[in-house]
């Protein structure tokens, strides 16, 4: 019979949205929200021994307790599997489901979690075993599926093969093996697949999230024209060009012209990725204008451009995130900016 | 020649993995550049260091992604 611990955040374990994102982690006997879908699927063969369940923020923000919570779980709950999420695009979940899946495997047990393939939790524990999903919950009944499945195969029965064939996300382990014709005979069918504008597959993949070579550091920081860039979805009050609280795909800009401070009648917060609250009632608690000003007043640069770039972060596809960068690097280098900020949220 | 960029994030981890090369912890994911909780004055002075320590950042040679 397989003991399951299932890792839930506090809205899927059904305590609430994001203001309860900051929820101590808890553990609860039996599952819990789509847990009991999950108990659904094992038929006999086992159950969700145990929940436990985290508030996203609050997983991050107290890390350590939040890991010593995980590790007292799987010492108490003698668990042969563990199951985080399905997280699908949310990225403190998804970082929070890739930590749990890092600190079972630790101690032995194997476990398995879902992610949408760009979900940034991915970066945290690169060897999860994890299984590709949709961006939103409406993907539950198959992710979960999907995930059991993998499990299942991981405490017993035939091991998991490779990832392209198993249909997991690459953890990024080779194992040597035999292909099918020389090297040099590949190497020219892929280019010529490629020069025909075909589909070929590459057999070393190349990692998305590139590493950008430092630029130079300011020499006159006294002297120097500074950009202010959010994907914290700081944007004027109603939101103007409709920037999505979520999956957005493009940029804005917009004037700090005559301005002192960002005030609530003026500007408003609509990133749909967190307790967004706080910012609408203080903009500048995510955009600083108000010290940048004071700062621009008492020389610490010589001035801030006329107009800020922002884009909601929440779920934006890396393809949209690499272009919107670019185009707003080109801008800030129209403007002769000499450095520019990046409030991330 | 690039632009040097700090990143100000509530989760730096994610941000340095991500590729930036100048990270400042922000305080929370809710208020990255500051903390409602507090009286306004102290709230902008915590504003008023990260944001210094993101502008000293600039000015820092790096030869990956660092947290500041």
């Amino acid at each position: 019979m397989i003991r399951i611990g299932h890792y839930l955040n506090q809205f899927f374990a059904g305590v609430g949205g994001e203001e309860h994102a900051n929820h101590p982690p808890e553990v609860r006997p039996g599952p819990l929200g789509p847990g009991r879908a999950l108990q659904g699927l094992l038929k006999g063969e086992g159950g969700v021994a145990s929940t436990l369940l985290c508030g996203d923020n609050f997983f991050h923000e107290h890390a350590e307790a939040a890991q010593g919570a995980v590790r007292a779980w799987l010492r108490e709950s003698r668990l042969d599997l563990v199951l985080a999420g399905p997280a699908f695009a949310a990225g403190r979940y998804g970082a929070a489901c890739a930590e749990v899946c890092r600190l079972a495997e630790e101690t032995g047990v194997p476990a398995v979690t879902g992610l949408h393939p760009e979900n940034p939790g991915l970066l945290i524990y690169k060897r999860a075993y994890v299984v590709p999903t949709g961006n939103s919950a409406a993907g539950m009944a198959p992710a979960l599926a999907s995930m059991l499945a993998l499990g299942r195969r991981r405490v017993g029965g035939t091991p998991p093969g490779p990832a392209e064939v198993e249909g997991y996300l690459p953890r990024g382990i080779r194992r040597p093996g035999l292909r099918e014709g020389t090297g040099a005979d590949r190497a020219a069918a892929m280019l010529v697949a490629k020069l025909k504008g075909e589909r070929f597959q590459t057999e070393i993949p190349v990692e998305s999230y590139d590493a950008v070579p430092p630029a130079p550091p300011v020499a006159a920081m006294s002297r120097a024209r500074l950009g202010v860039v959010t994907t914290g979805g700081v944007v004027p009050k109603g939101n103007p060009d409709h920037i999505r609280r979520c999956s957005e795909t493009r940029w804005q800009r917009y004037s700090l012209a005559g301005l002192d401070a960002l005030s609530p009648e003026a500007f408003e917060c609509v990133h749909g990725g967190f307790f967004n609250l706080p910012a609408c009632a203080n903009p500048n608690l995510v955009l600083p204008l108000d010290i940048l000003r004071t700062l621009e007043r008492e020389g610490a640069f010589a001035t801030l451009l006329d107009s800020y770039c922002a884009t909601c972060g929440n779920d934006q596809r890396l393809a949209d995130c690499k272009r919107n960068g670019a185009e707003i690097a080109r801008w800030l280098r129209e403007q002769q900016a000499n450095a520019a900020l990046l409030v991330a949220t | 020649m690039g632009i040097p960029v700090t990143v100000i994030s509530a989760l730096p981890p994610l941000a340095m993995q991500a590729g930036a090369n100048r990270v400042v912890q922000g305080v929370k994911i809710e208020h990255v550049c500051g903390d409602p909780s507090l009286s306004a004055a102290a709230d902008r002075a915590l504003r008023r260091r990260l944001v210094e320590r993101a502008l000293q950042a600039l000015q820092v040679a790096v030869d990956g992604p660092t947290l500041f």
